[in-house]
Order: structure tokens, then sequence, then C-alpha cells
């Protein structure tokens, strides 16, 4: 009964007063309704910034105390057992940073990921489809940063999902309840001594509920934990889709085994990418028209194949032949290959497989919340903003906002502030909101500018392009932005 | 008690404004008020003057709220200004925004006098402890590293208005129990109501509407067992006798303990920024908050804790923090500043005595 | 005949011309030898840039010079002006329209080519079309409304033969080169196609029309030359063939991706309908027409003022008008000599 009473007291402050508080509370309302099941922080959705956030509150001990629940809507131990085979990589990658993995390791987390299956790169080669206009980040002798050469670390989602997972079971105290959808937010009641009118209440399937001092919604795009704090999120779609595939190179890259080098080519329909992943393996990511996705879906593994190779090497006008090809795109690529002059150290190496299962397509939006926070309302990762993936910005956004939400409420903490309250969550959006919009921005405006086939933008951009290349020290500069190790400029 | 102190002979000297008689009319209507006992023994005009104000309100005695005075250093027309002010008290964008950005930095200064010194007041609270140990003269000669993981601290803030600093240092894991007095039965039920919304304050906060001259009639175990931390921040200067205020403080602090305060210098530029600027052109506090003529500069403060052997024997070396509001950043501390504007001052309690 | 014999030998002048003529492909043969023991890689395009002319990189495809960008601009210059000067000088124009055509628009072409199912089986098979690998005699077997047979009748009504073609030197890029020679040899289709005869008159009509359908720089040049026509003809150019010359060219698919070799046997009409071009009027009635009106007027000229004299004089005034006559009817054909070589030359140097 006493262990009952403590689980459901507030726990923000000493455990004795919890106890203090709890007796109260059966003598005032032993007859009453239920007693309201407070927790300091309920953080909706569990995906990676839900699970880094609470990893990162558990792993701190200024935060350790706070009473934390996660709500998450699949079965997490699937998640957390996670394994493929050595040769096996699932089709959902992202590019981590070094600060993502820096805040990472930080947590403790980043010793629980399968180190196998991460790859760091350390180059990347950007061209423009229309006009060939490339720039090279590579490393200048005397350019790298102290802290490595390594501009990202590609890893598979589950991996880090399943690494959080572990790391959290490891720091125990958090209340899971997996398999739970959000049925209804609302907020709590106003009692004689105790006043939660204005304090959320997550409904559970299953009829639980659950008061929240602080409410994260890291519930993604559509986060009910936004619509229900009234918070707009503008932006618009981008009518292209991302398609994804894990493929096999025929060798393990132009750069061995210890530089790995990422690709992107800007074609009119959007940007593709091919990103290393461990020994032979890439992962792709392929934004097109949702026409082109679906074509792409439906096709051989051979002529996807060819289509991967040809969308590095071909003209945009074979790509866009090709895209109206229901079949025999592999004979198609093979006959404009002869016809057709690169470099071959300067694109990817030669798709010799598709691993089976791997292609899919998600569409692809611009989404940006008015406010990340509300009176007992945060918002991180995708439910605050939804980025286009061509700069691989996404998940480490959703990284830093948690960093910046632990700070803050480590902060709030320290100074006896209220967790969930306007005033101490301001630091958080203030943080983070202009770098995020100026990320958004830049990225946004990327895609539309590489999205023109034609017209006057084309020299200019190849210009641009040409221009930051032949600069050494604006080029790391750009480097070093990518690679978040750079000084903060927002 | 102090007869030669320069802050009792300035303060028949501050002038008083008038204040707007509606804003005192409003207070009737507060249910919390209650009137105080009229046994007053003190030879101010201002005192009788707070009386007569309020008798004639509807009074109803509550066990919670009442408060009793014999003598008071508040200006009743302070009581009534912010009496006003506490609807929008706790609205982060309202006009107590500036008090709640600064609140943050009173916890930083605390934190900072409490480590500047090897000697501290600390309470032991043992798991199922609900009473607190009692002072002893020994504790304040104890180091604080000792007894780190059970220190538990015991706090007084004095003019806590609507609670900003009260809530904060109750919900702080390190503390044991806030008592928070406040003269205006108006900010006080804000007050109240406020902490009725966070279930982790109840079991440690108290409020109290009192004045300090009061405190030791309503809460006597308050002088006897004595705080950890004495806070009285953005009060002086809104006190009529502010040397007076300071002798009746000093009871309550614990040897070892620390008394913290926060104020305005008495300068052009305080007055171009608090007076001008922020009441009358920019609008971010609102007006009458402010008597530019009852600010206290850093040195006289300090000089209140230095005048004479028995005051240096009393108190240690009092410590000082100038902080700027930077608009759109928030407080920051400038060191120097507290010759000029805004400051916090801290000093720590040394002898045992109480009649110091 | 005597006329096709005629031009025959104007164009057997013209290519003969050639050979002494185009300096750079001298250069080219002499350095060929020297720099053959570079092989020829994917990169060909980029090297282009970055030899000079003592050091000539290999051929991209037999046949092929690779020029300087200098050499280039010479050829572009050089061509211009002396096929300005001598309009008859075919294997000139033929250079200025590679000169011109290879920064953007031959790829322009090309890619229109890359766009279309057929053009790409073009450029993919690489067809060509001679005299060799037209079946003449099966053509001349066609029914008279079919693609092939209207061709032939072309073909013979302008006493002209598909194996009169330049062939491409100058395009670095060998795909580029085909779409070049594809581009030459189907312009005869495109007389059929529109029914165009080769007089300056309607090889200026088709080149416009060829220039709003490909866009090739040396086609639009080439619509200057209707500067140098009659003025009636100017003037029919501006009314008549001008509009429909850019109506059509804008209109109509790209008829460099017509597989013609597979089309021999299609309805005429029905291939214009699926291309969107409408023949133009019949240029060779209307100069007929316009002529025998001419001649017409002038004899009803006669015949008034004739009528007009007095009784006793007739005799001899009749035979004085009749003189007359005979002078201006040999003035006339004296004209229509003149022009018939002047229409054989001039065709046979846009021809091309």
């Amino acid at each position: 009964m006493e262990a009952v009473a403590r689980r459901k007291a507030a726990a923000y402050v000493c455990r004795s007063c919890t106890r203090q508080f709890q007796r109260q509370l059966r003598r005032n309302y032993s007859n009453s309704a239920p007693r309201p099941d407070i927790y300091d922080v309920v953080c909706v959705g569990g995906g990676p910034a839900g699970l880094s956030l609470l990893t990162a509150l558990r792993a701190n001990p200024v935060t350790s105390h706070l009473r934390v629940a996660l709500v998450e809507a699949q079965d997490l131990s699937k998640v957390k057992s996670w394994k493929l085979p050595p040769n096996k990589y699932s089709n959902r990658c992202s590019s981590l940073t070094p600060t993502s993995a820096l805040f990472l390791d930080q947590i403790g987390a980043w010793e629980h990921l399968d180190q196998t299956r991460v790859q760091p790169y350390h180059e990347m080669q950007v061209w423009d489809g229309v006009t060939d206009a490339r720039i090279e980040f590579d490393w200048a002798p005397g350019s790298a940063p102290v802290e490595g050469t390594t501009i990202a670390y590609m890893n598979e989602n589950l991996n880090l999902t399943s690494g959080l997972l572990k790391r959290l079971e490891q720091l125990g105290g958090v209340s899971v309840f997996e398999g739970a959808n959000v049925e209804n937010i609302t907020f709590g009641e106003e009692m004689e001594d105790l006043d939660l009118s204005q304090w959320p209440v997550v409904h559970i399937s299953g009829g639980k509920q659950l008061t929240a001092r602080l409410l994260v919604g890291a519930d993604g795009a559509n986060s009910p934990v936004r619509a229900f704090a009234g918070i707009d999120a503008k932006g618009w779609d981008y009518n292209r889709h991302g398609v994804v595939a894990t493929l096999e190179m025929e060798g393990e890259g132009w750069g061995g085994e210890h530089t790995k080098i990422a690709y992107q080519r800007f074609l009119p329909t959007g940007p593709v990418a091919m990103l290393p992943m461990p020994g032979n393996v890439a992962t792709l990511v392929w934004s097109t028209t949702p026409e082109n996705a679906s074509l792409l879906k439906s096709l051989s593994p051979k002529d996807f194949v060819a289509m991967v190779n040809a969308a590095f090497r071909l003209s945009t006008v074979d790509l866009a032949f090709m895209h109206t090809q229901g079949t025999d795109q592999d004979d198609e690529y093979s006959w404009r290959l002869q016809h057709t002059s690169f470099n071959p150290r300067a694109i990817p190496q030669t798709v010799v497989g598709v691993q089976e299962g791997t292609v899919a397509s998600f569409p692809l939006k611009m989404r940006h919340a008015d406010t990340y926070i509300g009176e007992r309302v945060a918002l991180v990762g995708d439910a605050a903003h939804t980025i286009h993936p061509l700069a691989g910005q996404g998940l480490n956004q959703g990284q830093g906002d948690v960093q910046s939400l632990v700070k803050t409420i480590e902060f709030a903490v320290t100074h006896g502030q209220d967790i969930g309250s306007i005033m101490s969550l301001e630091s958080y959006v203030s943080e983070r909101y202009t770098a995020n919009h100026v990320l958004l921005g830049v990225v946004d405006k990327l895609h539309k500018l590489y999205s023109a086939g034609s017209g006057p933008l084309v020299p200019l951009r190849s210009l641009g392009l040409n221009a930051v290349n032949a600069l050494g020290p604006l080029k790391s500069f750009f480097m070093k932005q990518a690679a978040g190790s750079g000084t903060k400029i927002f | 008690m102090l007869p030669s102190s320069p802050l009792r002979q300035l303060a028949p000297t501050m002038a008083r404004r008038v204040r707007n008689p509606k804003t005192v009319a409003r207070l009737a209507s507060i249910p919390q008020y209650s009137a105080p006992v009229t046994t007053t023994s003190s030879p101010s005009a201002t005192t009788q003057r707070w009386h007569s104000n309020h008798t004639s309100s509807p009074s109803g005695p509550s066990s919670s709220s009442s408060s009793s005075s014999s003598s008071s250093s508040v200006n009743p027309d302070e009581i009534s200004h912010f009496n006003a002010l506490a609807a929008t008290w706790w609205d982060p964008h309202g006009s107590s925004r500036a008090l709640h950005l600064m609140n943050p930095l009173r916890h930083d200064f605390i934190q900072n006098c409490r480590s500047s010194s090897p000697y501290s007041s600390f309470t032991v609270l043992t798991e199922d402890a609900s009473d607190l140990l009692p002072p002893s003269s020994d504790a304040a000669h104890n180091t604080t590293h000792n007894t780190a993981n059970v220190q538990k601290l015991r706090y007084l803030d004095i003019g806590c208005g609507g609670g900003i600093f009260a809530e904060s240092a109750a919900r702080l894991p390190t503390t044991s129990s806030v008592l928070a007095i406040d003269p205006s039965p108006g900010v006080l039920a804000i007050a109240r109501s406020h902490a009725k919304k966070d279930p982790g304050l109840s079991p440690k906060l108290t409020y109290l509407s009192s004045t300090i001259e009061s405190l030791p009639t309503l809460k006597p175990e308050a002088v006897t067992q004595k705080f950890d931390v004495v806070s009285c921040f953005e009060v002086i200067e809104h006190v009529d006798h502010p040397s007076l205020f300071l002798d009746h403080v000093a009871q309550f602090v614990k040897p070892g303990g620390w008394l913290v305060m926060s104020t305005i210098a008495r300068t052009w530029t305080s007055w171009f920024t608090t007076n001008f600027m922020a009441e009358d052109v920019l609008g971010i506090v609102p007006k009458g908050t402010h008597d530019w003529h009852k600010y206290i500069n850093e040195y006289e403060l300090r000089g209140y804790f230095e005048e004479t052997e028995e005051k240096r024997r009393f108190w240690g070396r009092p410590r000082a923090m100038g902080v700027v509001y930077v608009p759109g950043l928030g407080w920051k501390e400038v060191p120097g500043s507290e010759k000029v504007g805004n400051y916090f001052l801290g000093v720590q309690r040394l002898a045992g005595e109480d009649n110091a | 005949m005597e006329a096709s014999a005629l031009r025959r030998s104007a164009a057997l002048v013209a290519r003969a011309s050639t050979r002494n003529a185009i300096r750079p492909a001298v250069c080219a043969a002499i350095s060929n030898s020297s720099t053959s023991s570079t092989p020829p890689t994917q990169l060909q395009t980029q090297q282009t840039r970055q030899f000079s002319a003592l050091n000539r990189p290999p051929p991209n495809y037999p046949g092929h010079v690779p020029l300087t960008r200098l050499e280039r601009l010479g050829l572009f210059v050089g061509s211009g002006l002396i096929s300005l000067a001598d309009p008859r000088r075919g294997d000139l124009i033929a250079s200025f329209a590679e000169a011109t055509a290879t920064p953007y628009f031959i790829y322009r072409l090309r890619d229109a080519m890359l766009s279309h199912p057929t053009g790409r089986r073009i450029l993919r098979l690489r067809p060509r079309i001679t005299s060799q690998s037209l079946n003449i005699p099966y053509l001349r077997s066609l029914p008279p409304n079919t693609v092939g047979r209207t061709y032939i009748d072309w073909l013979d009504r302008e006493g002209v033969s598909p194996d009169t073609r330049s062939a491409v030197r100058y395009i670095d890029d060998e795909e580029c080169a085909y779409v070049m020679q594809r581009y030459r040899e189907c312009h005869d289709f495109y007389h059929a196609l529109t029914g165009l005869p080769i007089v300056r008159e309607g090889e200026v009509a088709l080149k416009a029309f060829e220039f709003a359908n490909t866009l090739l720089p040396m086609t639009g040049f080439s619509v200057f030359a209707a500067f140098t026509m009659k003025k009636s003809e100017q003037k029919r150019f501006r009314e008549i063939y001008f509009p429909w010359a850019v109506k059509n060219g804008l209109r109509a698919k790209e008829v460099i991706n017509v597989f013609w070799e597979e089309e021999l046997e299609r309805d005429v009409d029905d291939l214009r309908r699926e291309l969107g071009v409408e023949p133009p009027p019949d240029l060779r009635e209307i100069r007929k027409r316009e002529r025998e009106e001419k001649r017409r007027r002038k004899e009803m000229e006669r015949m008034m003022s004739g009528r007009s004299g007095g009784p006793e004089d007739d005799v001899l005034q009749k035979a004085e008008k009749e003189a007359e006559v005979v002078a201006e009817r040999v003035k006339e054909m004296k004209d229509e000599v003149v022009e018939k070589v002047g229409e054989v030359v001039g065709s046979s140097s846009m021809r091309v």
C-alpha cells in the first residue's frame, strides 16, 4: 500500500515530503475520485528523440530524481532485441553528427549501439546533376579539425533506438507504457487543496491516466501533444517522396575502409544520396516525385540497381526517359553508359545489388511548429519540425532539441523553477527555435534552388558551388558546420 | 539599538508618495483580507495611516491569514500597491516578468554566499524526522562537507509577494522548509492559490500574513529555531525605516546562516532605468512600484553591517553582486554594477547571541 | 534535265573546294599520327579543352577533327564570313553549322532525341540515309500518297540525290556528331514532307521551319538569306512562308525524332497530322502561276496598244509589235535561265 502510494506521489521534491503529501492526500481524498498519478515528465513517443530525452534525464544526477514515464504505441521489447545478420542492414538510416554522437556518449548510450554497424564517413562529394558543378568536402592537409575528420556517422535508426533502450534499462526508473496509444489528453481537476486544472492528463489505452508536470511531445510529425497544446505547425509538402534502399556495392568505396565517402547528386526531381555503411553496403536516399518513387518500387532488382547507377551517372534527360519505361532500365543503362562521360572516381562505385525488401518510400514535408512550448508542454524532434532529408539533419536537430531541453530542465531543477512552467521552458525555445528555423530555411531553399532543371538559377548555383569549392577556408567552414563542430553562428 | 545608523537618519527624510485611493478601495473585495490588531506602540505616523486605511474594510479573522503587529516598518501604501498587482504576479509575460527572470540569480547568489564560507548553519534531517533538530551553537562550527548529503535548509522569505522566490526555494531538493511572510493579504491569496497548483509544494511551503515585527508573536518558534537562509528580495526599498527593519530581521538568522537581500542603488542611472524607463516609458514595471528616494546604495547597506565593532562581530563581511537587466537576454551579473543599479547583498551571521 | 546537270556540277565544284579549304583538317591529319598513342577514354570531352594544335588528341570517331577553342572560334568567324560572301560554299556552311551548334544547340537536339522513344531508338541504331540504304526502285513502286513515294517523287522533281551530304568533322561528341549527320540526312525528308522546292525561296522557308523546330543556330542564320531574294519573293516570304514556318515549326513535334526509314509506307497526310505539320501552298505552283500571269498581262497590254493604232500603218505596226514580243520573250527566257542557274547554286549551298 505504501509502495503504491509512493508511486502516485509527485516526485519532484524529496521522498519524505512526497510521503507527507501522500498521507495528506489519503486523508483528504480516501473516499473520492481516484488519486491522480502524477509524473514530473511524461514523454509521448519512444523514437530517437523521446528515448534520448529520458536517457539524458535519467543519466543526469540533477534530474535523475524526477519521476518520468514513457508512452509508446510500439512494442519496445522488439526494438530492444532488434538484431540483423552482419551483412543485412535496415533501410532506415540516419546520419549522426559528431555533436549528436558526443551527446549520446555523454548520456552513456553510444556504447550500447552495435559499433560494428556504425559507419563514420570522412568526405562528401556533392554535385549538380544538370551542370556537373561540384563541391568536394575532403579535408585539405591542415584544415582537419582536432576532433577528427569524421563528418558524420551513418547508423541504422533501429541501432540507435535499441541502444537507447538498453541504456535506459540499465539506468532504470522509467515507467514505460509500451503498446499504448494516446487516446486523449485532457486537463486535470481542481480539488480543495490541489489545483491540477492546468496539468495535462494523458489517457492511454487500457484506461490509465498519467498526469504530467511536463508533457513532452516526441510523438512525430502528427504530434497529438502538439494538437493538445494548440500549437500550429506551418509548412508545405514537397510533393516528393524519399526512396530508401540498402545497396550492395562492388567494393568498399574509393577511399577504402578508412576513408568513407558520402555522395549526393542534385537532380531536378530532388537530390539522390548514397551513404556508406560498413563493408560493401551503402544506403540510398533518393528524393523524387511520387510517380517516380512508385515506379522505382515496382522495378525488378536488376532494373532498380540500373536506375540507381544511372542516377549518379547519366544525364537528367536519360534519367527522365528511363522513368517512363516500365521495365528494361538495365538494358537502357548499359547502352547510355557508353555515351556518357564521367570521372568514375568522383562518383560512388557501381551498385551491384539491392537487399531484398528494403526499397521503400515516405513523403517529404517541411513543417515548423509556431513554438515548441506551452504551459506544461514541450515539443522535441519531428513534433516540432520536419525537415527535407537532403542535409541529413532531421535526427540531429531532434538530438539538439533534447540536449537543450535537458539543459533547460536541469537549470530549472537547480533553481527551484517548475519544470513545466513557460518561464522555465522559455530558454529551450530561444536556444533552439532560431537555429532550427535557419536550418529548415536553408535546406528548403537548397531544395528549391536545385529543383530547377533550367533557367537563370542553374548557372548561378553552379557558379556558387564552384566558388565555394575553390575557397578553402569557406569550404572547411561549411564542413565544420555540417559536422556540427563549427563555431555556433546561430 | 543602533542609534547612529545612517539608514535610520536617512529614513525620516524619505519622501512618500500619495497613492491612488482607488487601489486601496479595491483591496476591500479580496476575501482573504483581515484587519490587523491595532495594538500599536510605533511612533511612526505611517503605521497609523496603514491602520486607518484598513479598519474600514470588512474583517473576518481566520487562523491562517490573520496578522498582529506591534510595530511595522512596512509602508501601508506599498502594501496596497502590491495588492493591486497581485492578479498579474504569475503571468510570465506580465508586469512581474523581470522578477521571474531575476529569480534564478537569487539562488545563484545564495549558493555563492554559502559556498564562500567554511562555516554553515544547517539542519540535519533524517529520513523520518519531521521535526527539525534544535539549533546548537556547535552546528555553526561544523563544516558543510561532513554532512553534505543530509543537509537541508530552512528558509524565511520576508516580503514574499506572490511567492516567486518562496516557491522556488521550496522546490529545491536541499530545502527542508520555507516560511514565507508578507503583510499584503491580496498577494498572499495569490501566492497560496498558485502554490496549490503544484502538489510538491504544500509539504514544505507555509505562507503567513505577517510583518517581520509581528512574526515572533504569530510564530514564536521562528525566533527560537531560526533559519539557515533569511531572504528579503526587493523589499528594503519599500520599507520606511530600513535599519529598524534589519534590526528585527537579525534575530531570525541562525548563527552560520545567511541574510540575503536585493535592492536598487539610488543613482541617476537607477532613476533613469527603473523609474523613468521601466515605469514611465516602457511600462515593463507598473507605475508607482518604485520610489526612487527610498533606494539604498550599496555602501549604505553595507555600512549598516559594518558600522560598529559589535556589528562586525555579529555579521561577517557582506558580499555583493551587481546585476543588470538586458532586454531580450534577462539579468546578467556585471561586476561593479552594484554601485549603479540592482544588486544583491548577502551577509553571514557569526555570533550566537541575538542581542548584538 | 539541263538544270539538274548544272546543279550537279555546282555540287562537284563545292565538294572539290572542300579539300583545300579546311586548314585545320590538314593539321589534324598531321598531328593525328603523332598523338595516336593516347587511348581514347570516357573523359574525352573534358580533355578537349586542354590540348594545343601541336598536340591533338585522337579522333572520337572516324573523320573527327578535334579543335582547340581558338580554332573553333576561327572556324566560326572564317566559315561565317566566307559563306556570307560566297553562298556557293556549301562545305563552309556545313562547317559553320557545326561551329555554331557545338556549345549548346547540338546537345539540345540530342537531348530532344533522348527524350523521345523513337529518337532514342534512332540514336541507338544509328541508321544512315543514302541511296544504298534506301531501296529507290521500291520507293517508286509505293502507292502515290505514301511517305516513300512522296519522297522519291520530290527527289525526282527536284533532281537531287540523297548522297550529297558532307560528313561531320568538328563536333567532338561522337553521339552529337551523329545527331548532326542525321539532321543533314533527314533534310530532304522535310522537303518532301512540306513540299518546299530547293529554290532559294523554298530553302529559306524550310530553314525557318527547322530553326523553329530544332533551334540549330545555322538554320536561323540561313533565314537572313531571305534579304538576298527578289522584292516579290521577299514579300511572299514575309506574308506566306515565314508565318507558316514559325507556326508549324513551333507547333510540330520534333521532326528529328521521325524514324523515316520506318515511315516510308505510311500515308503522308497521316504523318503530317501526327507531327502537326500542314504543307504550305505549293511554291512551284505559285511561281509558275505568277510567271504566266505576268506574261498574259504583257500580252494583254500589247493587244490593247495594237488596237489603238491607225489602219494604214496596221501591217507595219503589227510587224514591229511582233518583233518587240519576240525580243521580250527572249529576255524572259534569258531571265528564266539565269534564275534556274541561281536556284541550283543557291540550293546546293543551302542544302547542307
